[in-house]
């Protein structure tokens, strides 16, 4: 292998170990970057829906855990302000 | 959010959407998590996912209405939803507000804006509702914990 190549490699190396304590420091641990690449980034690119477009109508299970609803049945009078989350 | 429903409950409708898990523990598990101790396996029935639900309701005494999505996940699918989003539908049925992915986009502010532009300020200062302990706190890369928003009170009016 050739000094250039020597170089090039182990710059390319470095970079990587940079990168990766980079991101560990800022994830809070290299496990932390694992997940962030395995579930994080998959979603980076999601949320398609943009002001003026129609609302998209789900099924929903009520806190109950037996009865249903869809979303738009709670639009119509009023704003709706919708929160996703979890618990997690 | 709590403070803002609290704020904005008589001149707009709030709801709540439980989607999947974003750090079960059988996946991307954070120190908050155990710390906090909410900690949950991702959900493999409707009944578990259920059972989170009401767990979450119970302990952060949480008081917006709430529904659940599927396990076919259509809700978090049609909004892009995990691990936390915010939107405001207005009352032709269209998007009035798109917020973007949470953690770091996550941002009440932003409803509650769009709630001022729309309905004035409020001035009410009495906190009706008082979430009670957080779950932790917004970590890069991920929803940290407590994606939803009374699990995570950091400031004083009780948003995030």
């Amino acid at each position: 292998m050739s000094r250039f190549w020597k170089w090039t490699l182990g710059s390319v190396v470095g970079l990587l170990v940079i990168a990766f304590a980079g991101l560990s420091f800022m994830a809070g641990s290299p496990k932390d970057v694992y997940g962030l690449v395995r579930y994080a980034l998959p979603h980076m690119h999601r949320g398609k829906l943009h002001v003026g477009e129609d609302a998209p109508d789900v099924k929903l299970l009520a806190l109950d855990g037996s009865s249903r609803f869809h979303l738009r049945e709670r639009t119509g009078s009023r704003p709706l302000v919708v929160i996703f989350g979890s618990y997690t | 959010m709590v403070k803002i429903y609290s704020d904005y409950k008589d001149r707009a409708d709030f709801l709540t959407v439980y989607v999947r898990e974003a750090h079960p523990t059988d996946e991307w598990q954070m120190k908050s998590n155990v710390k906090e101790d909410v900690c949950y396996a991702q959900p493999k029935t409707l009944e578990q996912r259920v059972a989170i639900a009401k767990d979450f309701v119970e302990r952060q005494k949480y008081p917006l209405p709430f529904g659940i999505d599927d396990m076919n996940n259509a809700a978090d699918l049609a909004y892009s939803a995990w691990p936390e989003r915010l939107y405001v539908i207005d009352e032709r049925g269209h998007i009035a507000y798109a917020g973007g992915i949470g953690p770091f986009k996550y941002d009440p502010q932003e409803v509650r804006a769009w709630l001022t532009k729309r309905f004035g300020p409020v001035t009410q200062t009495s906190p009706t509702v008082t979430p009670s302990a957080p779950t932790g706190s917004a970590q890069p890369g991920g929803p940290a914990t407590a994606a939803l928003p009374a699990a995570t009170p950091a400031t004083a009016d009780g948003t995030r």
